[in-house]
Protein backbone atom coordinates (compact mmCIF):
# COMPACT_ATOMS: atom_id res chain seq x y z
CA UNK A 1 0.00 0.00 0.00
CA UNK A 2 1.38 3.42 -0.61
CA UNK A 3 1.29 6.16 1.77
CA UNK A 4 0.81 8.91 -0.11
CA UNK A 5 -2.40 10.60 0.96
CA UNK A 6 -5.55 11.33 -1.07
CA UNK A 7 -7.30 13.60 1.34
CA UNK A 8 -5.77 15.93 3.99
CA UNK A 9 -8.01 18.04 6.42
CA UNK A 10 -6.53 20.37 8.93
CA UNK A 11 -8.08 22.20 11.50
CA UNK A 12 -11.54 21.69 9.67
CA UNK A 13 -14.64 23.42 11.77
CA UNK A 14 -17.98 23.69 11.27
CA UNK A 15 -20.67 25.48 12.93
CA UNK A 16 -24.52 26.11 13.00
CA UNK A 17 -25.13 29.23 15.11
CA UNK A 18 -23.48 28.16 18.32
CA UNK A 19 -23.26 24.47 17.66
CA UNK A 20 -20.07 23.37 16.83
CA UNK A 21 -20.74 20.47 14.42
CA UNK A 22 -17.46 19.77 13.63
CA UNK A 23 -14.64 21.22 15.70
CA UNK A 24 -10.96 21.16 14.50
CA UNK A 25 -10.83 18.08 12.71
CA UNK A 26 -7.61 16.89 11.77
CA UNK A 27 -6.92 14.11 9.20
CA UNK A 28 -5.58 11.96 6.31
CA UNK A 29 -6.39 9.34 4.14
CA UNK A 30 -4.15 7.30 2.17
CA UNK A 31 -3.88 5.98 -1.27
CA UNK A 32 -5.93 2.76 -1.68
CA UNK A 33 -6.90 2.93 1.63
CA UNK A 34 -10.18 1.79 2.92
CA UNK A 35 -11.42 3.37 6.07
CA UNK A 36 -13.86 4.48 8.37
CA UNK A 37 -15.53 7.16 10.25
CA UNK A 38 -17.61 6.26 13.13
CA UNK A 39 -19.33 7.96 16.25
CA UNK A 40 -22.57 7.80 18.01
CA UNK A 41 -25.83 10.05 16.63
CA UNK A 42 -25.18 13.42 15.84
CA UNK A 43 -21.33 13.79 15.96
CA UNK A 44 -21.18 15.21 13.02
CA UNK A 45 -20.34 12.31 10.55
CA UNK A 46 -22.51 13.60 8.12
CA UNK A 47 -21.34 17.22 8.14
CA UNK A 48 -18.15 16.36 7.76
CA UNK A 49 -18.93 14.44 4.48
CA UNK A 50 -20.92 17.56 4.03
CA UNK A 51 -18.41 19.87 4.38
CA UNK A 52 -15.39 18.40 2.42
CA UNK A 53 -17.74 17.34 -0.81
CA UNK A 54 -18.07 21.26 -0.97
CA UNK A 55 -22.14 20.97 -0.07
CA UNK A 56 -20.72 22.92 3.40
CA UNK A 57 -18.52 25.82 3.31
CA UNK A 58 -16.10 24.96 6.14
CA UNK A 59 -15.86 28.05 8.60
CA UNK A 60 -12.31 27.11 9.40
CA UNK A 61 -9.94 24.68 7.78
CA UNK A 62 -8.56 23.61 4.69
CA UNK A 63 -9.19 20.56 2.89
CA UNK A 64 -6.69 19.01 0.52
CA UNK A 65 -7.55 16.65 -2.14
CA UNK A 66 -5.03 15.18 -4.74
CA UNK A 67 -2.70 17.93 -3.06
CA UNK A 68 -5.41 20.33 -4.84
CA UNK A 69 -6.89 23.05 -2.32
CA UNK A 70 -10.42 22.45 -2.65
CA UNK A 71 -11.75 24.26 0.64
CA UNK A 72 -15.17 25.94 -0.20
CA UNK A 73 -15.09 24.30 -4.07
CA UNK A 74 -18.06 23.73 -5.49
CA UNK A 75 -19.31 20.53 -5.45
CA UNK A 76 -19.20 19.31 -9.17
CA UNK A 77 -15.87 20.40 -9.44
CA UNK A 78 -14.81 18.19 -6.47
CA UNK A 79 -16.68 15.21 -8.49
CA UNK A 80 -14.99 16.20 -11.64
CA UNK A 81 -11.64 16.20 -9.53
CA UNK A 82 -12.02 12.44 -8.53
CA UNK A 83 -14.22 12.31 -5.70
CA UNK A 84 -17.84 11.34 -5.35
CA UNK A 85 -20.01 9.87 -2.29
CA UNK A 86 -23.69 8.63 -1.53
CA UNK A 87 -26.06 9.63 1.08
CA UNK A 88 -27.64 8.38 4.19
CA UNK A 89 -30.59 8.85 3.28
CA UNK A 90 -31.03 7.89 -0.26
CA UNK A 91 -31.32 10.75 -2.56
CA UNK A 92 -31.88 8.72 -5.81
CA UNK A 93 -33.94 10.38 -9.02
CA UNK A 94 -36.90 9.46 -8.05
CA UNK A 95 -38.30 10.16 -11.62
CA UNK A 96 -35.30 8.02 -13.60
CA UNK A 97 -35.04 5.01 -14.44
CA UNK A 98 -32.01 3.69 -12.95
CA UNK A 99 -29.90 3.70 -16.04
CA UNK A 100 -30.51 6.92 -16.09
CA UNK A 101 -29.47 7.81 -13.04
CA UNK A 102 -26.39 5.61 -13.56
CA UNK A 103 -25.57 7.44 -17.22
CA UNK A 104 -25.85 11.15 -15.44
CA UNK A 105 -22.96 10.12 -13.06
CA UNK A 106 -21.06 8.80 -16.15
CA UNK A 107 -21.52 12.38 -18.00
CA UNK A 108 -18.97 13.13 -14.98
CA UNK A 109 -16.14 11.68 -17.53
CA UNK A 110 -17.86 10.48 -20.55
CA UNK A 111 -19.52 12.12 -23.46
CA UNK A 112 -22.37 10.70 -25.34
CA UNK A 113 -20.53 8.66 -28.06
CA UNK A 114 -19.14 6.11 -24.91
CA UNK A 115 -21.24 6.67 -21.88
CA UNK A 116 -23.67 3.76 -22.32
CA UNK A 117 -20.46 1.57 -22.48
CA UNK A 118 -19.54 3.20 -18.80
CA UNK A 119 -22.92 2.66 -17.68
CA UNK A 120 -23.28 -1.29 -18.57
CA UNK A 121 -20.00 -1.76 -16.80
CA UNK A 122 -21.28 -0.16 -13.43
CA UNK A 123 -24.46 -1.74 -14.03
CA UNK A 124 -23.28 -4.97 -14.26
CA UNK A 125 -20.47 -4.43 -11.44
CA UNK A 126 -23.53 -3.70 -9.40
CA UNK A 127 -25.93 -6.45 -10.10
CA UNK A 128 -28.35 -3.90 -11.29
CA UNK A 129 -29.32 -5.56 -14.80
CA UNK A 130 -32.60 -6.74 -13.69
CA UNK A 131 -33.51 -3.49 -12.50
CA UNK A 132 -32.07 -1.35 -15.00
CA UNK A 133 -35.02 -0.20 -16.52
CA UNK A 134 -37.33 0.12 -13.26
CA UNK A 135 -38.27 4.01 -12.46
CA UNK A 136 -35.84 5.03 -9.03
CA UNK A 137 -39.03 6.36 -7.35
CA UNK A 138 -40.73 2.41 -7.17
CA UNK A 139 -37.48 0.67 -5.09
CA UNK A 140 -36.86 -0.61 -2.11
CA UNK A 141 -34.05 0.82 -0.15
CA UNK A 142 -31.35 -2.10 -0.65
CA UNK A 143 -31.99 -1.31 -4.10
CA UNK A 144 -31.41 2.57 -3.80
CA UNK A 145 -28.54 1.85 -2.35
CA UNK A 146 -26.79 -0.16 -5.02
CA UNK A 147 -28.31 2.62 -7.48
CA UNK A 148 -26.22 5.48 -5.46
CA UNK A 149 -23.45 3.54 -5.10
CA UNK A 150 -23.24 3.18 -9.23
CA UNK A 151 -24.28 6.25 -9.87
CA UNK A 152 -21.15 7.63 -7.49
CA UNK A 153 -18.79 4.67 -8.72
CA UNK A 154 -19.81 5.72 -12.41
CA UNK A 155 -17.96 9.39 -11.97
CA UNK A 156 -14.90 7.02 -11.89
CA UNK A 157 -13.95 8.36 -8.63
CA UNK A 158 -10.25 7.98 -6.63
CA UNK A 159 -11.99 8.89 -3.56
CA UNK A 160 -15.36 7.71 -2.63
CA UNK A 161 -17.63 8.85 0.57
CA UNK A 162 -20.10 6.45 1.61
CA UNK A 163 -22.83 8.14 4.14
CA UNK A 164 -24.58 4.78 6.37
CA UNK A 165 -24.44 2.66 2.85
CA UNK A 166 -25.12 -0.23 5.43
CA UNK A 167 -28.06 0.99 6.97
CA UNK A 168 -30.97 -0.88 7.33
CA UNK A 169 -30.09 -3.49 5.13
CA UNK A 170 -30.37 -7.53 5.34
CA UNK A 171 -27.41 -9.33 6.76
CA UNK A 172 -26.99 -11.27 3.27
CA UNK A 173 -27.41 -7.57 1.34
CA UNK A 174 -24.86 -6.33 3.58
CA UNK A 175 -22.48 -9.14 2.78
CA UNK A 176 -23.22 -8.53 -0.62
CA UNK A 177 -22.32 -4.51 -0.38
CA UNK A 178 -19.47 -5.39 1.42
CA UNK A 179 -18.11 -7.61 -1.39
CA UNK A 180 -19.02 -4.95 -3.84
CA UNK A 181 -16.94 -2.35 -1.91
CA UNK A 182 -14.24 -4.78 -1.58
CA UNK A 183 -14.34 -5.57 -5.32
CA UNK A 184 -13.94 -1.81 -6.12
CA UNK A 185 -11.21 -1.26 -4.04
CA UNK A 186 -8.98 -4.01 -5.08
CA UNK A 187 -9.86 -4.17 -8.84
CA UNK A 188 -10.14 -0.09 -9.00
CA UNK A 189 -8.24 1.06 -6.94
CA UNK A 190 -10.83 3.40 -5.43
CA UNK A 191 -9.85 5.01 -2.06
CA UNK A 192 -13.08 4.21 0.55
CA UNK A 193 -14.38 6.24 3.48
CA UNK A 194 -17.41 4.92 4.82
CA UNK A 195 -19.51 6.73 7.70
CA UNK A 196 -20.68 3.47 9.09
CA UNK A 197 -23.62 2.50 12.61
CA UNK A 198 -23.28 -0.92 11.52
CA UNK A 199 -20.07 -2.49 13.37
CA UNK A 200 -19.71 -5.57 11.26
CA UNK A 201 -19.43 -3.46 8.38
CA UNK A 202 -16.69 -1.08 9.30
CA UNK A 203 -14.85 -3.58 11.33
CA UNK A 204 -14.81 -6.15 8.62
CA UNK A 205 -14.11 -3.77 5.90
CA UNK A 206 -11.83 -0.66 7.25
CA UNK A 207 -8.23 -1.09 8.13
CA UNK A 208 -7.99 1.82 9.95
CA UNK A 209 -11.17 3.90 11.72
CA UNK A 210 -11.27 7.10 12.19
CA UNK A 211 -13.79 8.01 15.94
CA UNK A 212 -15.55 11.60 16.23
CA UNK A 213 -17.41 12.84 19.02
CA UNK A 214 -19.37 15.58 19.41
CA UNK A 215 -17.84 17.05 16.74
CA UNK A 216 -14.40 16.48 17.73
CA UNK A 217 -12.05 13.28 16.39
CA UNK A 218 -11.30 11.59 19.85
CA UNK A 219 -9.45 8.37 18.45
CA UNK A 220 -7.88 7.08 15.27
CA UNK A 221 -6.74 3.57 14.64
CA UNK A 222 -6.74 -0.16 13.49
CA UNK A 223 -10.36 -1.70 14.46
CA UNK A 224 -8.84 -3.42 17.17
CA UNK A 225 -7.20 -0.74 18.47
CA UNK A 226 -10.67 1.33 18.55
CA UNK A 227 -12.30 -1.24 20.02
CA UNK A 228 -10.05 -1.72 23.23
CA UNK A 229 -10.02 2.59 23.09
CA UNK A 230 -11.19 3.63 26.53
CA UNK A 231 -12.45 7.16 25.20
CA UNK A 232 -14.31 5.37 22.15
CA UNK A 233 -16.51 3.22 24.69
CA UNK A 234 -16.82 5.96 26.99
CA UNK A 235 -18.28 7.79 24.12
CA UNK A 236 -20.16 4.94 22.72
CA UNK A 237 -21.88 3.89 26.19
CA UNK A 238 -21.35 6.31 28.45
CA UNK A 239 -18.59 6.47 31.46
CA UNK A 240 -19.52 3.52 33.23
CA UNK A 241 -19.20 0.97 31.00
CA UNK A 242 -15.20 1.52 31.34
CA UNK A 243 -15.33 0.66 34.72
CA UNK B 1 -74.52 23.72 -30.13
CA UNK B 2 -72.48 24.90 -33.02
CA UNK B 3 -71.07 28.38 -31.08
CA UNK B 4 -69.90 25.63 -28.28
CA UNK B 5 -68.35 23.38 -30.68
CA UNK B 6 -66.55 25.91 -32.57
CA UNK B 7 -65.70 27.77 -29.43
CA UNK B 8 -64.39 25.01 -28.22
CA UNK B 9 -62.21 24.23 -31.15
CA UNK B 10 -60.63 27.86 -30.85
CA UNK B 11 -60.25 27.63 -27.26
CA UNK B 12 -58.43 24.40 -27.85
CA UNK B 13 -55.96 25.64 -30.45
CA UNK B 14 -55.17 28.68 -28.43
CA UNK B 15 -54.34 25.93 -25.37
CA UNK B 16 -51.99 24.69 -27.15
CA UNK B 17 -49.85 28.05 -27.11
CA UNK B 18 -50.84 28.40 -23.14
CA UNK B 19 -49.39 25.15 -22.83
CA UNK B 20 -46.05 26.32 -24.82
CA UNK B 21 -46.00 29.45 -22.69
CA UNK B 22 -46.15 27.06 -19.50
CA UNK B 23 -43.63 24.97 -20.30
CA UNK B 24 -41.25 27.75 -19.81
CA UNK B 25 -42.76 28.23 -17.03
CA UNK B 26 -42.74 25.29 -15.49
CA UNK B 27 -39.42 24.49 -16.46
CA UNK B 28 -38.18 26.91 -14.39
CA UNK B 29 -40.20 26.73 -11.60
CA UNK B 30 -39.82 22.78 -11.74
CA UNK B 31 -35.86 22.61 -12.00
CA UNK B 32 -34.77 25.91 -9.65
CA UNK B 33 -38.25 26.74 -7.45
CA UNK B 34 -38.10 30.29 -8.62
CA UNK B 35 -41.51 31.82 -9.09
CA UNK B 36 -40.93 33.36 -12.10
CA UNK B 37 -43.40 36.42 -12.05
CA UNK B 38 -42.20 38.01 -15.31
CA UNK B 39 -42.50 34.84 -17.84
CA UNK B 40 -45.74 36.53 -19.06
CA UNK B 41 -43.69 39.85 -19.56
CA UNK B 42 -41.07 37.32 -21.45
CA UNK B 43 -43.92 36.65 -24.03
CA UNK B 44 -44.73 39.81 -24.19
CA UNK B 45 -41.51 41.11 -24.93
CA UNK B 46 -41.10 38.37 -27.69
CA UNK B 47 -44.19 39.37 -29.65
CA UNK B 48 -42.64 42.89 -29.61
CA UNK B 49 -39.41 41.66 -30.76
CA UNK B 50 -41.24 40.19 -33.23
CA UNK B 51 -42.97 43.21 -34.19
CA UNK B 52 -40.16 44.78 -34.51
CA UNK B 53 -38.20 42.83 -36.74
CA UNK B 54 -41.51 42.21 -39.23
CA UNK B 55 -41.99 45.81 -39.36
CA UNK B 56 -38.51 46.73 -39.64
CA UNK B 57 -37.75 43.88 -42.22
CA UNK B 58 -40.65 43.15 -43.29
CA UNK B 59 -40.12 39.34 -41.88
CA UNK B 60 -43.48 37.17 -41.55
CA UNK B 61 -44.64 36.85 -37.92
CA UNK B 62 -44.11 33.03 -38.26
CA UNK B 63 -40.71 32.98 -39.00
CA UNK B 64 -39.25 35.59 -36.15
CA UNK B 65 -38.52 33.20 -33.81
CA UNK B 66 -35.45 32.11 -36.14
CA UNK B 67 -34.02 35.49 -34.74
CA UNK B 68 -36.14 35.90 -31.57
CA UNK B 69 -35.50 32.60 -30.25
CA UNK B 70 -31.46 32.47 -29.68
CA UNK B 71 -32.29 36.17 -28.54
CA UNK B 72 -34.81 35.59 -25.89
CA UNK B 73 -32.44 32.80 -24.79
CA UNK B 74 -29.48 34.99 -24.32
CA UNK B 75 -32.37 37.53 -22.44
CA UNK B 76 -32.99 34.65 -20.18
CA UNK B 77 -29.34 33.48 -19.50
CA UNK B 78 -28.38 37.04 -18.82
CA UNK B 79 -31.38 37.83 -16.63
CA UNK B 80 -30.33 34.57 -14.75
CA UNK B 81 -26.92 35.36 -14.16
CA UNK B 82 -27.72 39.08 -13.25
CA UNK B 83 -30.82 38.97 -11.06
CA UNK B 84 -31.70 35.14 -10.07
CA UNK B 85 -28.16 33.87 -9.36
CA UNK B 86 -27.78 35.71 -6.56
CA UNK B 87 -31.74 35.62 -4.54
CA UNK B 88 -31.33 31.34 -4.97
CA UNK B 89 -30.19 30.86 -1.20
CA UNK B 90 -32.47 33.89 -0.22
CA UNK B 91 -36.11 34.09 1.17
CA UNK B 92 -39.26 33.55 -1.43
CA UNK B 93 -40.08 37.09 -0.87
CA UNK B 94 -36.74 38.50 -2.21
CA UNK B 95 -37.32 36.07 -5.68
CA UNK B 96 -41.06 37.02 -5.62
CA UNK B 97 -39.39 41.04 -5.22
CA UNK B 98 -36.93 40.43 -7.86
CA UNK B 99 -39.09 38.57 -10.34
CA UNK B 100 -42.17 41.38 -10.41
CA UNK B 101 -39.22 44.05 -10.40
CA UNK B 102 -37.87 42.24 -14.12
CA UNK B 103 -41.53 42.70 -14.85
CA UNK B 104 -42.01 46.00 -14.34
CA UNK B 105 -38.45 46.48 -15.57
CA UNK B 106 -39.71 44.63 -19.17
CA UNK B 107 -42.86 45.89 -19.04
CA UNK B 108 -41.24 49.69 -18.28
CA UNK B 109 -38.65 48.84 -21.36
CA UNK B 110 -41.43 48.50 -24.17
CA UNK B 111 -43.84 51.01 -22.75
CA UNK B 112 -40.70 53.16 -23.60
CA UNK B 113 -39.53 52.23 -26.64
CA UNK B 114 -43.13 51.43 -28.16
CA UNK B 115 -45.20 53.25 -26.60
CA UNK B 116 -48.68 51.88 -24.91
CA UNK B 117 -50.83 51.67 -27.90
CA UNK B 118 -51.23 48.02 -29.15
CA UNK B 119 -48.98 46.93 -32.07
CA UNK B 120 -49.84 44.39 -34.74
CA UNK B 121 -48.43 43.20 -37.95
CA UNK B 122 -50.06 44.18 -41.11
CA UNK B 123 -50.26 40.12 -42.23
CA UNK B 124 -49.44 37.09 -41.99
CA UNK B 125 -48.41 34.70 -44.80
CA UNK B 126 -50.72 32.12 -42.76
CA UNK B 127 -53.90 33.55 -43.11
CA UNK B 128 -57.23 32.79 -44.44
CA UNK B 129 -58.99 30.14 -42.89
CA UNK B 130 -60.83 26.29 -43.41
CA UNK B 131 -63.69 24.31 -43.07
CA UNK B 132 -63.84 20.92 -41.64
CA UNK B 133 -67.63 19.61 -41.07
CA UNK B 134 -69.26 23.34 -41.01
CA UNK B 135 -66.83 24.93 -38.25
CA UNK B 136 -64.16 27.63 -39.55
CA UNK B 137 -60.98 27.13 -38.39
CA UNK B 138 -58.43 30.13 -38.47
CA UNK B 139 -55.20 28.59 -40.30
CA UNK B 140 -52.97 30.59 -37.83
CA UNK B 141 -54.64 29.34 -35.16
CA UNK B 142 -54.32 25.94 -36.42
CA UNK B 143 -50.92 26.31 -37.71
CA UNK B 144 -49.60 28.13 -33.73
CA UNK B 145 -51.33 25.04 -32.22
CA UNK B 146 -49.43 22.50 -34.77
CA UNK B 147 -46.05 24.13 -33.92
CA UNK B 148 -46.74 24.95 -30.32
CA UNK B 149 -46.88 20.95 -30.23
CA UNK B 150 -43.81 20.16 -32.30
CA UNK B 151 -41.77 22.85 -30.20
CA UNK B 152 -43.50 21.14 -26.80
CA UNK B 153 -42.60 17.75 -28.50
CA UNK B 154 -38.83 18.38 -29.28
CA UNK B 155 -38.56 19.85 -25.63
CA UNK B 156 -39.58 16.60 -24.04
CA UNK B 157 -37.10 14.96 -26.10
CA UNK B 158 -34.45 17.05 -25.34
CA UNK B 159 -35.07 16.86 -21.56
CA UNK B 160 -35.59 12.83 -22.32
CA UNK B 161 -32.76 12.07 -24.40
CA UNK B 162 -29.71 14.54 -24.28
CA UNK B 163 -26.74 15.10 -21.90
CA UNK B 164 -28.37 18.78 -20.97
CA UNK B 165 -31.74 17.69 -20.79
CA UNK B 166 -30.60 14.82 -18.62
CA UNK B 167 -28.46 17.25 -16.17
CA UNK B 168 -31.83 19.70 -16.03
CA UNK B 169 -34.23 16.73 -14.75
CA UNK B 170 -31.68 15.34 -12.09
CA UNK B 171 -30.77 18.57 -10.69
CA UNK B 172 -34.72 19.37 -10.37
CA UNK B 173 -34.81 16.07 -8.75
CA UNK B 174 -32.03 16.89 -6.37
CA UNK B 175 -29.46 19.47 -6.39
CA UNK B 176 -27.29 17.89 -4.17
CA UNK B 177 -27.31 14.80 -5.75
CA UNK B 178 -26.67 16.18 -8.74
CA UNK B 179 -24.20 18.21 -7.82
CA UNK B 180 -22.22 15.26 -6.59
CA UNK B 181 -21.94 13.55 -9.45
CA UNK B 182 -20.81 16.03 -11.17
CA UNK B 183 -23.74 18.14 -12.36
CA UNK B 184 -23.04 22.28 -12.49
CA UNK B 185 -26.30 23.67 -10.63
CA UNK B 186 -25.59 27.25 -12.17
CA UNK B 187 -24.73 25.97 -15.36
CA UNK B 188 -27.71 23.77 -15.41
CA UNK B 189 -30.27 26.61 -13.64
CA UNK B 190 -28.85 29.04 -16.68
CA UNK B 191 -29.83 26.52 -19.23
CA UNK B 192 -33.34 26.29 -18.21
CA UNK B 193 -33.89 29.33 -17.47
CA UNK B 194 -32.79 30.48 -21.24
CA UNK B 195 -34.39 27.91 -22.54
CA UNK B 196 -37.96 28.79 -20.96
CA UNK B 197 -37.46 32.16 -21.76
CA UNK B 198 -36.87 31.15 -25.18
CA UNK B 199 -39.71 29.06 -25.67
CA UNK B 200 -41.90 32.15 -24.92
CA UNK B 201 -40.08 33.24 -28.41
CA UNK B 202 -41.90 30.77 -30.21
CA UNK B 203 -45.32 31.17 -28.79
CA UNK B 204 -44.71 35.14 -29.45
CA UNK B 205 -44.21 35.05 -32.59
CA UNK B 206 -47.03 32.74 -33.47
CA UNK B 207 -49.49 34.87 -31.08
CA UNK B 208 -48.64 38.13 -33.51
CA UNK B 209 -49.89 36.29 -37.00
CA UNK B 210 -53.30 37.03 -35.01
CA UNK B 211 -53.29 39.01 -32.30
CA UNK B 212 -51.74 42.06 -31.82
CA UNK B 213 -48.97 43.25 -28.71
CA UNK B 214 -49.59 45.74 -26.16
CA UNK B 215 -47.42 46.13 -23.04
CA UNK B 216 -50.04 45.39 -20.25
CA UNK B 217 -50.06 41.47 -22.11
CA UNK B 218 -47.34 40.05 -20.09
CA UNK B 219 -49.65 39.77 -16.65
CA UNK B 220 -52.47 37.74 -18.88
CA UNK B 221 -50.06 35.20 -20.05
CA UNK B 222 -48.06 35.08 -17.26
CA UNK B 223 -51.04 34.32 -14.88
CA UNK B 224 -53.05 32.32 -17.30
CA UNK B 225 -49.76 30.23 -17.38
CA UNK B 226 -49.41 29.59 -14.11
CA UNK B 227 -53.14 28.45 -13.85
CA UNK B 228 -52.17 26.04 -16.26
CA UNK B 229 -48.83 24.90 -14.38
CA UNK B 230 -51.43 24.69 -11.32
CA UNK B 231 -54.03 22.54 -13.34
CA UNK B 232 -51.03 19.91 -14.35
CA UNK B 233 -49.02 20.35 -12.08
CA UNK B 234 -45.14 19.20 -11.65
CA UNK B 235 -43.25 16.71 -14.32
CA UNK B 236 -45.91 15.94 -17.16
CA UNK B 237 -45.35 17.24 -20.61
CA UNK B 238 -48.43 15.56 -22.44
CA UNK B 239 -50.24 17.02 -18.93
CA UNK B 240 -48.96 20.40 -19.55
CA UNK B 241 -50.78 19.91 -23.08
CA UNK B 242 -53.62 18.73 -21.98
CA UNK B 243 -54.28 21.49 -19.39
CA UNK B 244 -53.31 23.98 -21.36
CA UNK B 245 -56.33 23.03 -23.74
CA UNK B 246 -58.67 22.88 -20.70
CA UNK B 247 -57.83 26.41 -19.78
CA UNK B 248 -57.53 27.22 -23.64
CA UNK B 249 -61.21 26.17 -23.94
CA UNK B 250 -62.99 27.04 -21.07
CA UNK B 251 -61.94 30.73 -21.79
CA UNK B 252 -63.15 30.66 -25.02
CA UNK B 253 -65.86 28.71 -24.10
CA UNK B 254 -66.96 31.49 -21.05
CA UNK B 255 -66.68 34.29 -24.00
CA UNK B 256 -68.83 32.37 -26.17
CA UNK B 257 -71.56 31.89 -24.54
CA UNK B 258 -71.55 34.53 -21.26
CA UNK B 259 -69.27 37.53 -21.92
CA UNK B 260 -66.04 38.28 -23.37
CA UNK B 261 -65.26 39.87 -19.99
CA UNK B 262 -65.87 36.82 -18.26
CA UNK B 263 -62.90 34.91 -19.24
CA UNK B 264 -60.22 35.35 -16.84
CA UNK B 265 -63.45 34.84 -13.97
CA UNK B 266 -63.53 30.92 -15.36
CA UNK B 267 -59.99 30.54 -15.38
CA UNK B 268 -59.13 31.88 -12.25
CA UNK B 269 -62.21 29.88 -10.93
CA UNK B 270 -60.68 26.87 -12.03
CA UNK B 271 -57.30 27.99 -10.61
CA UNK B 272 -58.75 28.43 -7.10
CA UNK B 273 -60.43 25.17 -7.50
CA UNK B 274 -57.37 23.04 -7.95
CA UNK B 275 -55.73 24.68 -5.41
CA UNK B 276 -58.36 24.08 -2.94
CA UNK B 277 -59.18 19.97 -4.35
CA UNK B 278 -56.08 19.24 -5.77
CA UNK B 279 -53.03 21.20 -5.21
CA UNK B 280 -50.85 18.63 -6.91
CA UNK B 281 -53.04 19.52 -9.95
CA UNK B 282 -54.38 16.96 -12.19
CA UNK B 283 -51.24 15.42 -13.38
CA UNK B 284 -48.50 16.33 -11.22
CA UNK B 285 -45.93 13.78 -9.35
CA UNK B 286 -46.67 13.04 -5.44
Amino acid sequence: MSSKPILQVSNLTKRFGNLVAVNNVTLQIHEGEIVGLIGPNGAGKTTFFNTITGLYTPDEGRVIFKGEDITGVPPHKICKLGMSRTFQVTKAFTEMTVEETVRVGAYNRHGEDDVMEKVDEVISFCGLEEIRHQKCGDLGLASLRRVELARAMATEPDLLLLDEAGAGLTAAELAELMEILRQLNKEQSVTLCVVEHVMQMVMGLCERIFVLDAGELIAEGTPEEISNNPRVIEAYLGERAIR
Amino acid sequence: MDTVVQSLLNGALMGCVYALITLGLSLIFGVMNVVNFAHGDFVMLSMYFAFFIGSMWGVDAVFTPAITFPLLFIVGVVAYYAIIDGTLRQKYVTQIAVTVGLMTFLRAITQLMWKAQPRALPYSLIQGSIHIAGYNIMLSRLISAVVSILAIGGVSLFLSKTWPGRAIRAASDDLDAASLVGVNYRWTYALAFGLGSALTAIAGGLLMTFQQVDPTMGVRFGLLSWCVLALAGLGSIPGLLISGIIVGAAESLSMALWDPRARSLIVYLIFILVLWVRPRGLFGRK
